[in-house]
């Protein structure tokens, strides 16, 4: 904050040095949490992210994160990984999809393009519960331009994604990924948009069908498991309580809590850009939540969210903790359930 | 000085990683919260083994640089801002607690260790045991704290922070290493004597006298109860003699005052701001009933606290920072200063009068040291960071409460630079000589902070 300060007032100028500094930053939100300045503290992570704005109007964004914007703006790819854009066309005809649905499934790049495991098991999910949804040749949520502060194209991408959602019909747009659920919930409509359907995170379903008694399980998963709780849907979406009351119903699960849970969970290490900026500081970050997870005596680390996956397996790997990291929606995808409708 | 060359130097001390004099890093550096202006800083470290420490100071003997030790850096006095330019020895990374004593009672740590770190790590692993901790924000370090005299919610009963160490160890302006307490003698961090008693040249000294790696610092019994009594007095008048009756009785805590017109229920009033502690609800509530004794018969009124008031309070440490910044201006400094009790009442007076000559809402308080042996005055001044003549308000204001203390027969506590000029102006010349001389022999070249307590000759 002093910093950014130094920088508003003139103090210090813009330089690769400081821009790094205002970069590393992961948008976590956990400062939110504890500094005691009401009305001040809300803001913080915005003060970054205005930060981060200044350095890409001052010509000091950071390389890697300048190729981020380039890749997704990119007409052959809109998205931030690289990869040729997938208009979804292969999977709405594998899992016979309509093209007008009372919800869109929107998969987000991370689950579209690096972990194709989750996609499915939520694409099975979906069938499985009779859910009527369909997909669209969705371009990215816009997530990470929003928050490395490379917000010039911002507009058009959400336009254009209301859009296809409209031309659907559909009422509900659900997401298994914690970013695409913070952007299009909340900055979506900071940038002005004005949709009619409601959004929803498939573990925010899994929950409703719980409570309304249309899933039975009908195996068990029996495991000591701990839940991480991802930074855009804890503390930046208040859900804290549904993810663990979804584990908590799972037969055979022994659910037990890392020390530093909820509002004060420790970050994964990979949001706010700092996973393709500062990749081997992101993985010591994911280190130390690996290691606290170790510390309950859990074998399975699980998450609602494909990023804190990515990363958390990648730091796994690389330390070789020995822990299993699996999102929520990919355990259900291995058991079998029932869906009812009550009568 | 050969910046690149010493630039090379703390490299292989203490890593790349942890060594700067990048501008991004330097002007986090230069200042620190209060009301001082900042100053320029060379290069900024962060050691993480006595050994690293021993080779920095080394080096700064060799290039003639000035070394100054840093922990939380929130004193708001500018004590941790080089005065000189030099090196700032962040001690952030030496952040061990290496022992937790439960039958001496005491805690072995490094310098670095914050406050809120050996809370949070007594609460988990010995509930019974209170650490002394100062009402800063959590990022205090144990040792900023003990090193200035600091003062909390166990001082009115045990007395100031700095006479809770039981030994340190330093690293001494010439790179030795110094054992100081009963761990120059035996295993056990036990106790400050019956030695020679050399800690005390290390406290106050502002990190004139060496670096502080290490600290033992005493631990207290957790009450299993407490209750905070408040009472209002009209007269500032009446303050000597309701402390001598509350004090009398042996059964308070934490004593505080405090007179300010901001937030509004405060206005008009001396707060008498008491705790009680028990083993059970009866022995709180019984205590509460002879204060309420004590408060009618020292003309104050007893006064039942609304619950988030009373929450505000009991939460210990008070998180005084919420106070402090009313104004949202980001800026916040205060006058502490040790005074005797008789002038404590013309100190609420003429500090109030301070307050509206510089325009600026009177924010007064006090704790009790030890019964009333020595009450710590606070008179608060906040301030807009953003406006430079706000802050050189701010800077006046203190500058006049600094005189006013010493006037009263008091002393400035953590004196920024020019209140620790006021303070040597009065002292006796001999103190000054004896510690000049020290100084001078432990640290010929003036690496060591120098620019505070700078003794002109
Ligand atoms: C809102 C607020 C409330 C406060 N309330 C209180 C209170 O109730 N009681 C109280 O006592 N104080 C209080 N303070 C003052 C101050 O913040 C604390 O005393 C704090 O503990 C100082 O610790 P620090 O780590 O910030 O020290 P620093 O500011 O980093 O250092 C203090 C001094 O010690 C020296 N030093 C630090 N570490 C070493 C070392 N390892 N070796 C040698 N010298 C060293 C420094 O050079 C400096 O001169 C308050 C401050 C604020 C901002
Ligand atoms: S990393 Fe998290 S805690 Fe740190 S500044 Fe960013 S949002 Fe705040
Ligand atoms: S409490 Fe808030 S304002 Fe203070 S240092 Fe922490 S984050 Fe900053």
């Amino acid at each position: 904050m002093w910093l950014i300060y130094g920088i508003i007032s003139g103090e210090i100028p813009w330089s690769q040095g400081l821009a790094n500094v205002i970069y590393a930053c992961s948008t976590c939100g956990n400062c939110i949490e504890n500094c005691r300045f009401e009305k001040f503290n809300d803001f913080l992570v915005d003060m970054i992210e205005a930060a981060r704005v200044e350095a890409v109007n001052s010509g000091f964004c950071p390389e890697r994160q300048k190729a981020l914007l380039e890749r997704t703006i990119n007409p052959e790819k809109y998205n931030p990984y690289d990869e040729p854009n997938s208009d979804n066309e292969h999977l709405k005809k594998k899992y016979n999809l309509p093209d007008e649905a009372e919800w869109v499934y929107f998969i987000g790049c991370t689950s579209n393009y690096r972990q194709k495991n989750l996609r499915d098991a939520t694409l099975r999910f979906l069938k499985k519960a009779n859910i009527n949804f369909t997909l669209i040749d969705e371009h990215c949520c816009c997530s990470p331009i929003i928050r490395t502060g490379q917000i010039s194209p911002v507009k058009d991408f959400i336009n254009y994604n209301i859009t296809q959602i409209n031309n659907t019909g559909a009422k509900k747009v659900i997401t298994s990924c914690a970013g695409c659920y913070r952007t299009l919930k909340k900055d979506w409509i900071k940038f002005g948009a004005d949709y009619g359907f409601e959004i929803y995170h498939t573990v925010e379903l899994v929950k409703e069908l719980l409570d309304e008694e249309k899933l039975k399980f009908k195996s068990e998963y029996n495991k000591i498991l701990t839940y991480h709780d991802p930074c855009h849907i804890g503390r930046h979406m208040g859900l804290y309580e549904v993810p663990r009351d979804v584990y908590k119903q799972i037969p055979g699960i022994n659910f037990v809590e890392m020390k530093r849970n909820k509002e004060n969970a420790w970050c994964c290490g990979a949001g706010g850009g700092v996973k393709i900026g500062y990749p081997d500081w992101a993985l010591e970050i994911s280190k130390e939540r690996l290691e606290e997870a170790k510390e309950t005596g859990a074998t399975v680390i699980s998450s609602v969210c494909p990023f804190c996956r990515t990363n958390l397996q990648d730091s796994n790997d690389k330390f070789n903790i020995n822990l299993e990291v699996i999102d929520l929606i990919e355990i259900l995808d291995g058991l079998d359930f029932e869906i009812t409708e009550k009568s | 000085m050969d910046k690149e060359k010493i630039l090379k130097d703390l490299e292989n001390i203490v890593g790349k990683d942890f060594v700067s004099n990048k501008a991004e890093d330097l002007y986090i550096y230069s200042q620190d919260p209060g009301a001082s202006l900042p100053r320029p800083v060379d290069f900024v470290v962060m050691p993480s083994t006595v050994g690293e420490i021993q080779n920095l100071v080394r080096s700064a003997n060799e290039h003639k640089i000035p070394l100054v030790p840093l922990g939380g850096g929130l004193t708001l006095s500018g004590l941790v801002i080089p005065v000189k330019g030099g090196i700032v020895v962040d001690m952030k990374r030496m952040n061990k607690i290496i022992e937790i004593n439960e039958l001496s009672k005491y805690a072995l740590i490094e310098s670095g260790v914050t406050s809120g770190q050996l809370l949070s790590h007594l609460n988990e692993n010995f509930p019974n045991l209170q650490p002394p901790v100062p009402d800063a924000p959590p990022s205090a370090t144990i040792a900023g704290n003990v090193l200035i005299h600091g003062s909390g919610y166990l001082s009115q009963k045990y007395g100031d922070h700095g006479a809770m160490i039981n030994g340190l160890e330093v690293v001494l302006p010439d790179g030795k290493v110094c054992k100081l307490g009963s761990c120059a003698v035996s295993k056990f961090w036990f106790a400050r004597g019956p030695i020679p008693d050399l800690i005390g040249l290390f406290i106050s000294s502002f990190g004139t006298m060496g670096i502080i790696t290490k600290l033992s610092i005493q631990l207290f019994d957790k009450p299993k109860f407490r209750e905070v009594v408040f009472g209002l007095l009209n007269d500032p008048k009446d303050i000597p003699n309701i402390l001598l009756k509350i004090t009398e009785t042996g059964l308070a805590e934490d004593v505080l005052l405090g007179k300010q017109d901001k937030p509004d229920w405060m206005k008009g009033y001396v707060f008498v701001i008491a705790y009680v502690t028990g083993e059970s609800q009866e022995e709180i509530d019984s205590h509460i009933k002879s204060f309420k004794r004590v408060y009618r018969k020292a003309k104050a009124r007893y006064m039942k606290t609304p619950d988030r008031i009373r929450t505000a309070y009991l939460e210990k440490p008070i998180f005084a920072a919420t106070a402090a910044d009313f104004r949202k201006g980001g800026g916040f400094e205060y006058v502490g200063a040790n005074m005797p009790l008789e002038n404590i009442p013309e100190a609420y007076k003429r500090g109030a009068e301070i307050s509206k000559k510089y325009g600026i809402i009177p924010t007064l308080g006090s704790r009790l040291i030890g019964g009333t042996h020595n009450i710590v005055m606070f008179f608060s001044y906040s301030f807009n960071r953003a406006d430079p003549k706000d802050m050189e308000n701010a800077r006046n204001a203190l500058h006049e409460t600094n005189k006013l203390a010493l006037e009263l027969g008091g002393i400035p506590w953590k004196a920024e630079l020019v209140g620790q000029q006021l303070i040597l102006e009065k002292m006796d010349p001999n103190y000054k000589k004896l510690y000049n001389t020290i100084r001078s022999t432990l640290d010929p070249n003036r690496i060591m902070n120098p620019g505070n307590w700078e003794v002109n000759k």
